[in-house]
């Protein structure tokens, strides 16, 4: 191993039984054969055993960070188990250069009944820290918790803020060579992420190599050269961040498009609506992955195949995958002589056929997947001519730079400021 | 294989059946080792433990003190009213009946707490990377501390009823040792199992209850019951109870030879049980 290379793992893979009897009996069987000094077989599967993880291979430089990313239940939190040494691997080799640390739960071991300041000296043991140690950062951990009188409070008087900062800052305080973090900026406030996150760009400035787990991009894009793609245990994608989250949103789109219900058409047949597309605004129409706070397209065309209606609507319904209405927009064609576009309320000339293109301004949707229905009804009468159910998936993606998810915070904000245009 | 072991070794390496491969003298030093280098941790969690203990508590430490006294008071009602008939012990009954409570409580601890030690560190196991000997160490210092105040009530009480004890009262330490086997070697195997198989180990303690009434604890080994003299004999318990009392009432060990057999059983045990504990105990955190 080259001096400058902390972390190796060579085609890792870790496999796990669905079926709890099972598991149960393979343990005993595995045991009674140890205890006969017989190897196990862990390159085969038996019975109900999967890959949790498998053939995983990277390397990590010393001060570099690398980002594992993936879809819930791909098997990162499994890896950094493997790296951490609380599972045994069943398949390849793992060398870890320099003492490691682990950000996955934070404030482990906490009791309760004690203080703070007790609590420090048990967690920071369990953590492998010596007692001189933390002595010697005892008031930096302290001041990064920002505990204040409470320190020689009992814990379980402590807000939960306070709990994980301070949990927080025994995990950084030892100053590992090789820190593995579980999306643990998702717990605390704004302020909380912010500050951690700093601190774990110092940590990597400083030479400590980082593991970093996390569904937030713009923070993996942040803090990491390098990024791992992990999509059911395998290994997708390993290189560069940009590329890698990229790719990501691609697999991301590409199970959502699975996942989603065949559009279907709804109506009287008057209407036929076509080439729906929802895309970001001066983007590719074919790519429907939109990064949050952009502006949204929704194009589609239509044709009347019998009587022109005099008065119509177009309605446009977003949902999430689940079903859930996210929100539903009538445009009608207007009497209002001044032209101008009032909420809701919008002059939209159909013709016999044609072409309309909405753009929802920066329409503050929460990064998701979504799905769209399109119909056209006359305005005195609540029937369709013509429609599509789930007439088209996009994804509402986390920005690539910038921290806009973060200013915005979570809510998703369905007042839609929009333009239409119609050919 | 553990974060703590870093300071002597410069690479760390994770593969699989890596403890398998590793001989039966080299785990031993490898597991002693842990815990010598997790002696912080397992300090700071005995504080933890001991703390919480007694901290929610009216008598707080003082149940160390009295709960001895208290275990011993229906025994010692039952023998007064006639009720229990415990045979020629040799000595004032309470002194009898307390020394065997007292050494047969320092068993069934030795084996409660190894026993929980893993299934009380559950969710410790899932979340951070540490020596789990140190779980066990750190169980076993507590219940020897707990014993040690015992002991200065037993000295108390024993010297009240003038009973007097020779030079080779010194050796008494010793005589714990296949106590402490005997009960770690139950204590490993089921500290793991217990991890997937919850009830076992209330089994087991059910079964160790009865196994005290088959062992003279409250009555002497020369009780008239054709059923109990038949089993006594043949139960190693008997002679790791007896050898210690016996250190202490009469300054050597009856029965000797049987006595030795004893250990020589106990520490068998151990040494099986515990390479068990060294095989199996790292693959817990995926059965949690």
């Amino acid at each position: 191993m080259s001096d400058d290379i902390a972390v190796r793992v060579d085609r890792i893979s870790k496999k796990f039984v669905k079926n709890f009897q099972r598991s149960m009996y393979y343990g005993a069987v595995d045991v009674m054969k140890n205890m006969l000094s017989i190897k196990n077989r862990t390159d085969i599967l038996r019975t109900d055993e999967f890959w949790a993880v498998q053939n995983i291979s990277f390397e990590l430089k010393r001060g570099h960070a690398l980002g594992v990313i993936g879809p819930n239940g791909s098997g990162k939190s499994t890896l950094l188990r493997l790296l951490n040494g609380i599972y045994p691997p069943d398949q390849g080799r793992i060398e870890i250069r320099g003492h490691i640390g682990a950000l996955i739960a934070l404030g482990a071991g906490f009791h309760p009944l004690m203080t703070g300041r007790e609590n420090i000296y048990l967690n920071a043991a369990i953590l492998g820290m010596s007692r001189k140690m933390i002595h010697a950062q005892f008031d930096e951990i302290i001041d990064f918790a920002e505990i204040g009188d409470f320190l020689d409070a009992p814990v379980k008087t402590y807000s939960s803020g306070m709990y994980v900062r301070l949990g927080f800052a025994i995990a950084t305080q030892a100053h590992p060579e090789i820190m593995l973090v579980d999306e643990v900026l998702a717990v605390g406030d704004a302020n909380f992420q912010k500050k951690c996150f700093d601190r774990l760009l110092r940590l990597r400035d400083d030479g400590t190599s980082l593991i970093f787990i996390s569904h937030s991009m713009s923070a993996v894009e942040r803090l990491c050269t390098e990024c791992l793609l992990m999509k059911h245990g395998q290994q997708l994608f390993l290189g560069n961040t940009r590329e890698c989250v990229q790719r990501y949103f691609h697999e991301l789109s590409m199970e959502n498009l699975e996942r989603s219900p065949d559009s279907s058409s709804i109506g009287v047949g008057d209407v036929k609506i076509s080439d729906v597309f929802v895309f970001q605004e001066h983007g590719d129409k074919k790519n429907p992955n939109i990064e949050f706070g952009k502006n949204i397209v929704i194009e589609f065309k239509y044709v009347f195949l019998k009587k022109e209606s005099i008065k119509n609507q177009v309605r446009i319904g977003i949902r999430t995958m689940e079903g859930r209405d996210v929100q539903k927009m009538y445009f009608h064609e207007s009497a209002f002589p001044d032209g101008k576009i009032h909420t809701n309320e919008i002059i939209l000339p159909l013709k016999k056929e044609g072409l309309v293109q909405f753009t929802l301004i920066k329409p503050r949707l929460f990064p998701q997947s979504f799905r769209l229905d399109v119909a056209v009804s006359p305005l005195d009468m609540d029937v369709h001519l013509g429609g599509m159910v789930n007439a088209a998936t996009f994804n509402v993606i986390h920005p690539s730079s910038g921290s806009l998810y973060l200013e915005y915070g979570n809510m998703s904000v369905t007042e839609f400021e929009y333009e239409v245009s119609t050919q | 294989m553990s974060t703590l072991l870093q300071e002597d070794r410069t690479v760390v390496i994770y593969e699989p059946n890596q403890r398998v491969k590793m001989g039966f003298v080299r785990s031993w030093v490898y597991m002693l080792q842990n815990i010598y280098l997790s002696r912080d941790l397992v300090w700071q969690l005995f504080k933890r433990d001991f703390v919480s203990g007694y901290k929610q508590s009216f008598f707080g430490v003082f149940w160390l003190f009295i709960s001895p006294l208290l275990g011993i008071l229906s025994w010692v009602f039952m023998n007064m009213t006639g009720i229990l008939h415990p045979g020629d012990v040799g000595v004032p009954y309470p002194v009898y009946i307390l020394l065997g409570t007292t050494l047969w409580g320092l068993f069934m601890n030795f084996y409660t707490s190894i026993a929980s030690s893993l299934a009380s560190g559950g969710s410790l196991i899932l979340q951070v990377n540490f020596p789990h000997e140190a779980l066990v160490a750190q169980q076993v210092a507590q219940t020897i501390a707990n014993f040690l105040i015992n002991i200065l009530m037993i000295s108390l009480i024993v010297a009240l009823f003038g009973v007097s004890v020779t030079w080779k009262v010194i050796f008494f330490p010793l005589t714990l040792i296949p106590l402490f086997l005997m009960g770690s070697a139950i204590g490993m195997v089921v500290a793991v199992i217990t991890v997937v198989v919850h009830d076992i180990n209330k089994m087991v303690q059910f079964l160790l209850s009865i196994l005290m009434f088959l062992t003279p604890v409250v009555y002497a080994s020369t009780i008239q019951n054709a059923f109990i003299q038949k089993i006594i004999p043949m139960n190693p318990m008997t002679y790791l109870i007896g050898g210690a009392r016996d250190i202490i009432l009469h300054g050597r060990i009856n029965n000797s030879l049987p006595y030795g057999v004893s250990c020589v059983v106990a520490t068998v045990l151990f040494l099986f049980s515990w390479r068990f504990f060294f095989l199996s105990e790292h693959k817990v955190a995926e059965k949690i």
